[in-house]
């Protein structure tokens, strides 16, 4: 009620305000229109994958073909999905390529008509059940089994049902992390473990946890005893030095493959086409397996993988169609 | 001249620039959601609010809100109230370290109060003494109830150093009432704008909240809508999905809606009193020591508890070289910190404390100006209008963003300033309104009269009683778009890298040294330059005030 007396000097701020405001979204807007005019030399690309894994490879590229650029926006999953979303309905996709961490997230936007359609030439060198006719898996995350030193080691997967890991063992949860759904989705197809295997998980006093990540963070703290997370995280937790061990149980760690596809929009960009044809070639997987991704390439070097560690594949075909049938008999079990 | 009434000129440019302003960052981007909705839903949306586990989801965010503002507003009161005595024994540390909750960045909390107390924690390891319910809701309530209570103690504080009418307390104690009475009587009807202000601001907060419910109320299968959100976000990617986390976010700016407007309505012009333009005077009178000690060892306790050991967990963790050994100095390592240290951290840390910077300062006149339009009649919806952006969880806001500038800025720093403009904008309203309305009007038209100009009189006479609030507001608005993560992590573009792609790049794997490293860094960021700006403050304050009149007020509040 008092403010009629301050009237005048707020209203000449504002009003500067307002000229600033204007200033500032026009200056950005002529920011925007240069890069849409981007030399085709210059690569936009979307990925989730690690960065430690993705500037090496970059840097590799660029080093190879002078004169190329990458533009990288890296980011978690949920984010990069809804960067796509969003720049679907305000323009289109901005990126050339995009570099995903699970095959259901890539082919939601072959889907869409937004990627796919080309592979490279020489794709054949990559195991059929890391590619389609849109997209070649790049690298692969692999769902193992990770375990206090003071535990003794699960054996098989249903180890952890049992007495030894009661009330001990945090599973990540499948509507969060495409690889948790991946490694839900084999499970659920298999017929010695299928859901029950969750339920049994469950009633030996089994917790969920958001994130591959997060079971990591809690079995190293010794919140939990074991767990099921990607080997790239628990091989982390043990060069630093916590106490866990990796295990790849029977009847095998689970393989969820990050595709590298091209954008529709960029299909005749060779500059774009030369990236992915480097990343899943014999060079770019080098850099890939030294900067600790495991290569999708047969042959090439990755990080650590013990001598005849028993791997299986889940049919994403298989889960994408049953995903919420899944995720329902899922939820039966630890709802939320 | 009647108060709010013949609009001047410069009132109504005033409310052009605000609507301007409004229609920028937040009807555009809320329309375009709902566009989204409409357009691609396509009846959609009803099978979205039937589908199942989002009634469940929907109440635990409303009852999760609604406990977590009760709770924490009594606190925050609490503190700002015995803080204020000025015989409190250790007085002015106390008042700096009730806010260090809040110089710790949001993406570690949870882990910092898993690290303290659950199994294998601080106190499992020393004591035998681990809490279970830590991971689960009450867990969850607890630690966002901890973490609101220092926003709550800041906009109540700055507001009673803005309305607090010492001698009118003095009068009621000579006049034979009791301290509860004063209290009641003057003291808390005096500073409830500031209260009201503060549990809006928490409630709303709360319903947006992500990282403390997904980290802490997972392992309960304790999931809120924000949870959903993310749920849809990350798997799938296909429109069904994004179309559901858009519906989602849209059901909470309704919540916030339905909760708030009632609220602003209601409450807003009856909370405003007048103030004469000479109430000035010291803090009440002394009450007994006894009593004093009692509420410093109170206060002690609780931030024993809830500050100093999760903070302690974490110093811990950034210097021990891994997770799961004992954090003994034989385990100490600077490796975290030479890890998140790098050029390219550097860089991307100056970026995100510049834009902080200019965020909080333009969002500083931003609130301002909506606390001088909403007197208005026209303009009183306004108030509520900015909070709905607070309510939208950041990757929902960001996504609106992008779809409305999207196609002009995307990948740009101007964006992802946008996104704290539209996010922040309620935070640094909010405590300036609850200051506001105590402008003493003669006292400036004193001024004009004696022939000072216009920009002369608002800096001697309106900054002066206001400038608690406004650098209280602005302090709140720069650390949290300093800590702010989700939306930087889904704006930025080659060159507008900020401190979120750092901490993400940290948060990998699951290896929590780095990232706890880097919070130490920021918290360090925070602290030292606030520890400098308090002791030359408090030595002008000093200097200034000479003794008998010692002001109630004071930039010291906001410590």
């Amino acid at each position: 009620m008092t403010t009629g007396s301050v009237g005048q000097p707020a209203g000449s701020r504002s009003r500067s305000l307002a000229l600033a405001a204007v200033g500032v979204l026009s200056l950005a807007a002529c920011g925007g229109v240069n890069g849409d005019a981007a030399p085709s030399q210059t690569v936009t690309l979307y990925t989730c994958v690690s960065d430690d894994t993705i500037q090496p490879v970059i840097q590799a590229f660029e080093k190879g073909r002078p004169g190329s650029r990458i533009d990288l926006f890296r980011a978690p999953t949920g984010e990069l999905n809804a960067r796509v979303a969003a720049d679907v309905r305000s323009g289109g996709l901005r990126a050339d390529v995009v570099w995903g961490c699970d095959p259901l997230t890539v082919q939601a936007l072959v889907d869409q008509g937004l990627v796919g359609g080309w592979t490279p030439p020489d794709s054949d060198a990559i195991p059929g059940e890391y590619r389609t006719d849109d997209y070649v898996g790049a690298a692969v995350l692999y769902m193992v089994a990770v375990h206090r030193t003071d535990v003794p080691a699960p054996r098989t997967w249903s180890d952890l049902t049992g007495p030894g890991y009661t009330d001990a063992v945090a599973v990540p949860d499948p509507s969060v992390a495409a690889s948790a759904l991946g490694a839900l989705g084999w499970f659920a197809e298999d017929p010695d473990y299928g859901v029950r295997f969750y339920a049994d998980l469950r009633s030996n006093g089994a917790v969920q946890v958001s994130t591959p990540d997060d079971v990591t963070t809690g079995v190293a703290q010794g919140i939990y005893a074991a767990g099921l997370t990607t080997a790239n995280s628990a091989y982390a937790a043990k060069g630093d030095g916590s106490p866990v061990d990796v295990v790849w149980p029977d009847p095998g760690a689970v393989a969820i493959y990050g595709p590298v596809a091209l954008a529709t929009s960029s299909a005749d960009s060779q500059a774009a086409q030369d990236f992915i044809a480097f990343v899943v070639g014999d060079d770019g997987q080098r850099v890939l397996g030294k900067a600790g991704s495991y290569p999708t390439r047969p042959g090439v070097a990755g990080p650590a993988l013990p001598e005849g560690a028993p791997i299986v594949s889940p049919d994403w075909a298989t889960i994408r169609k049953d995903q919420e049938a899944i995720l329902s008999d899922y939820r039966q079990v630890f709802g939320g | 001249m009647p108060p709010g009434g013949t609009p001047t000129p410069a009132r109504t440019s005033a409310t052009v620039a605000v609507l301007a302003v409004l229609a920028v960052l937040v009807a555009l981007p809320l329309l375009r959601l709902a566009q989204v909705v409409w357009q691609d839903g396509d009846g959609d949306v009803l099978r979205v609010i039937g589908s199942d586990g989002l009634g469940t989801a929907a109440r635990n965010t409303v009852v999760l809100a609604s406990g977590v503002t009760l709770a924490a507003v009594p606190i925050g009161v609490a503190m700002a109230l015995v803080l204020r005595r000025p015989d409190l024994p250790g007085r002015a540390f106390w008042r700096a370290a009730v806010l260090l909750p809040v110089v710790v960045p949001d993406f570690v909390l949870g882990y910092s109060w898993t690290q303290a107390y659950a199994r294998a924690g601080f106190t499992d390891t020393l004591l035998g003494l681990s809490w279970a319910g830590l991971l689960g809701p009450l867990g969850v309530w607890l630690v966002l109830v901890v973490n609101a209570a220092p926003l709550v103690y800041l906009v109540v504080a700055v507001g009673l150093a803005a309305r607090a009418e010492p001698d009118l307390e003095r009068a009621a104690r000579v006049s034979g009432a009791g301290s509860v009475t004063v209290l009641r009587t003057i003291t808390l009807r005096l500073s409830l704008p500031a209260v009201s202000a503060a549990a809006v601001l928490v409630f709303v907060l709360t319903l947006g909240t992500f990282a403390i419910p997904q980290v802490l109320g997972a392992p309960a299968g304790f999931s809120t809508v924000t949870t959903r959100i993310y749920a849809d976000l990350s798997i799938g990617g296909d429109p069904g999905s994004f179309l559901e986390a858009v519906t989602l976010a849209l059901l909470l700016v309704l919540v916030a809606v339905a909760c708030v407007a009632p609220t602003d309505a209601f409450l807003g012009p009856r909370l405003r009193a007048s103030r004469p333009a000479d109430a000035q005077g010291t803090p009440s009178s002394p009450e007994r020591r006894a009593v004093r000690r009692a509420e410093a060892a109170g206060l002690a306790g609780y931030l024993f508890l809830t500050v100093a050991l999760p903070l302690a967990a974490l110093l811990l963790s950034s210097v021990t070289g891994a997770l799961g050994v004992p954090p003994t100095p034989g385990n100490w390592t600077v490796d975290h910190f030479r890890q998140v240290l790098t050029p390219r951290t550097v860089e991307a840390l100056g970026r995100s404390v510049g834009l902080a910077g200019i965020a909080a300062t333009l969002l500083v006149g931003l609130g301002g100006l909506v606390a001088v339009v909403e007197s208005r009649r026209a303009g009183r919806a306004t108030a509520s209008l900015i909070t709905l952006t607070l309510v939208l969880p950041g990757s929902t806001l960001a996504v609106a963003l992008l779809m409305t500038y999207g196609r002009w800025l995307s990948g740009t720093l101007t964006l992802i300033l946008l996104a704290y403009l539209a996010k922040l904008w309620a935070f640094a309203h909010r405590p300036i309104a609850g200051a506001l309305d105590r402008l003493p009007p003669d006292e400036l038209r004193a001024a004009r009269v004696s022939g000072a100009g216009a920009l002369t009189a608002v800096r001697t006479v309106a900054l002066r009683p206001l400038a608690p609030a406004l650098l209280g507001a602005w302090l709140i608005c720069f650390l949290t778009a300093l800590h702010e993560v989700t939306m930087s992590s889904l704006l930025y573009g080659p060159g507008s890298e900020t401190l979120a792609v750092v901490v993400l790049n940290s948060e990998e794997l699951g290896r929590k040294g780095p990232t706890a490293a880097l919070s130490v860094v920021l918290a360090l960021l925070v602290v030292g330059p606030a520890l400098v700006l308090w002791c030359v403050l408090d030595r002008l304050r000093t200097r200034r005030a000479g003794p008998p009149t010692v002001r109630a007020g004071g930039i010291a509040h906001v410590g």
